[in-house]
């Protein structure tokens, strides 16, 4: 399949736009009196209408001599009825590595399918199914960013506040977790132009965080200065282990570990985490992961917000900062 | 070339959003802004009355708020009395102990929002 160009990528987002009906019900990640930001590292757990751009990182990768890599990605989610959402994003890649030319370009399109299997507001918890596909030959492959094969990773993910603690638990129940686990297969066994097998990946991460904007509107407000009241501090960690068809490949688990803090705001919200390599073969030093975040509901309220079709029944609630 | 024309893609794209989000923020949501008593605080009498403040205009019919007192019973005075961005209803004396705070609010661009919390009388 040939390498799609930026021109049909750019139609393929704005046409997601363009045939966006307006219809009933809103939402972002809201469970309960709980709001779960858009992590940058891993995914949250809920369907909704999102725009990330850009997400940016840097890093140097695990090779001999450390490669500087940078990222920069783009995803647009959308739901399409209230419970099932589809999103497609795609990334591009630099990698500059000293003795050895540039290599740039971008990776293979990605588009996943979203549905949202239950929230409980009570316990503030969420999960969710999603399948990812990575749609092979759609990226610069001869590069080695794109692959000539897809990959598929059906996924679960969920999310749960702590807002059901007893009051005594006090300012811990600003606390959540988030996790996803996905198992990775790709449609070709075997790389003929690397000459490798292809490993199948079990991927996982997740997230712990510290609601802030929840400390201030649910336990206890301290009149800590604005700025400070919408602050998620956060550590994600997301990890990728070989499992099967691996002959031939290191076996090791890599991932990273992203300590860093979301900005959340009305419309729109802004992260900055940094990144820890686990080991080796994850990376070389500390690198940085950014990301620009839209909430399309609030934005686009009768608008682009919509769900394609009917709604949930349920308008969305907001951060109470 | 091609580089810097993507990038000035992702800016374009971006900007557009933040000047739409700029021309959309008129109508936004109803978040608590503060409350009287304090969120979590602890007061030494009952107070008379509770005072939700939100960042938004709310629609007085389908906006909401019930006190439940130390017993567990209600203790508000019934329907809140709302007003632009204010809610506040009256508070029955109950005694000391923890008042636990409902609400829910719509805000004027049919956004629902909601949460609850609590304060405390005495020591």
């Amino acid at each position: 399949m040939p390498r799609l160009s930026w021109c049909p990528r750019a139609c393929a987002f704005a046409l997601l736009f363009v045939c966006l009906p307006c219809s009933s019900a809103l939402a972002h990640c809201f469970v309960g009196a709980r709001f779960f930001p858009a992590t940058l590292a891993t995914d949250d757990p809920c369907v909704a209408d999102e725009l990330s751009l850009p997400t940016v990182s840097w890093s140097k990768t695990g090779d001999v001599p450390p490669a500087t890599e940078w990222d920069v990605s783009g995803e647009l989610s959308k739901r399409i009825t209230g419970d099932l959402g589809i999103s497609i994003g795609d990334t591009w890649t630099q990698i500059r590595q000293p003795g050895n030319p540039t290599l740039a370009g971008f990776s293979d399109l990605e588009t996943t399918l979203q549905y949202q299997l239950m929230k409980n507001d009570q316990h503030e918890l969420a999960m969710l199914l999603g399948l990812i596909f990575d749609w092979g030959g759609t990226g610069a492959s001869n590069s080695g960013i794109g692959t000539p094969y897809s990959q598929i990773t059906p996924t679960f993910y969920f999310g749960k506040g702590l807002g059901d603690l007893p009051d005594d638990a006090g300012a811990l129940r600003a606390f959540a977790i988030t996790g996803q686990i996905g198992y990775q297969f790709p449609t070709s066994s075997y790389d003929v132009a690397q000459g490798a097998y292809i490993p199948q990946l079990l991927v996982y991460g997740g997230s712990i965080q510290y609601s802030m904007p929840y400390l201030k509107s649910e336990i206890k407000d301290y009149q800590l200065p604005d700025f400070i009241n919408h602050l998620i501090p956060i550590v994600e960690a997301q990890f990728s282990t070989p499992v099967a068809n691996n002959y031939g490949n290191s076996p090791i688990t890599t991932g990273t570990v992203n300590p860093g803090v979301i900005y959340v705001s009305s419309y729109y919200q802004v992260g900055l985490e940094a990144q820890i390599p686990v080991n080796r073969a994850s990376g070389t030093g500390v690198g940085v992961l950014g990301q620009l975040h839209f909430y399309l509901d609030d934005m686009f309220p009768s608008s682009f917000g919509q769900p394609l079709l009917g709604g949930t029944g349920a308008a969305p609630r907001q951060p109470s900062f | 070339m091609q580089r810097i024309s993507l990038m000035r893609t992702w800016i374009a794209t971006a900007s557009a959003l933040v000047l739409a989000l700029a021309t959309t923020a008129a109508g936004a949501h109803a978040f608590l802004d503060h409350a009287s008593p304090l969120v979590g605080s602890t007061v030494a009498a009952a107070p008379h009355e509770v005072t939700l403040s939100f960042t938004q205009s709310l629609e007085p019919s389908f906006s909401t708020v019930e006190v439940i007192g130390p017993k567990g019973a209600r203790v508000d005075a019934g329907k809140a009395q709302i007003s632009g961005n204010t809610m506040r209803v009256g508070v029955k004396a109950a005694g000391p102990g923890t008042y636990h705070v409902h609400w829910h609010a719509l805000s004027v661009d049919t956004h629902k929002t909601q949460g609850s919390f609590t304060f405390h009388v005495g020591q």
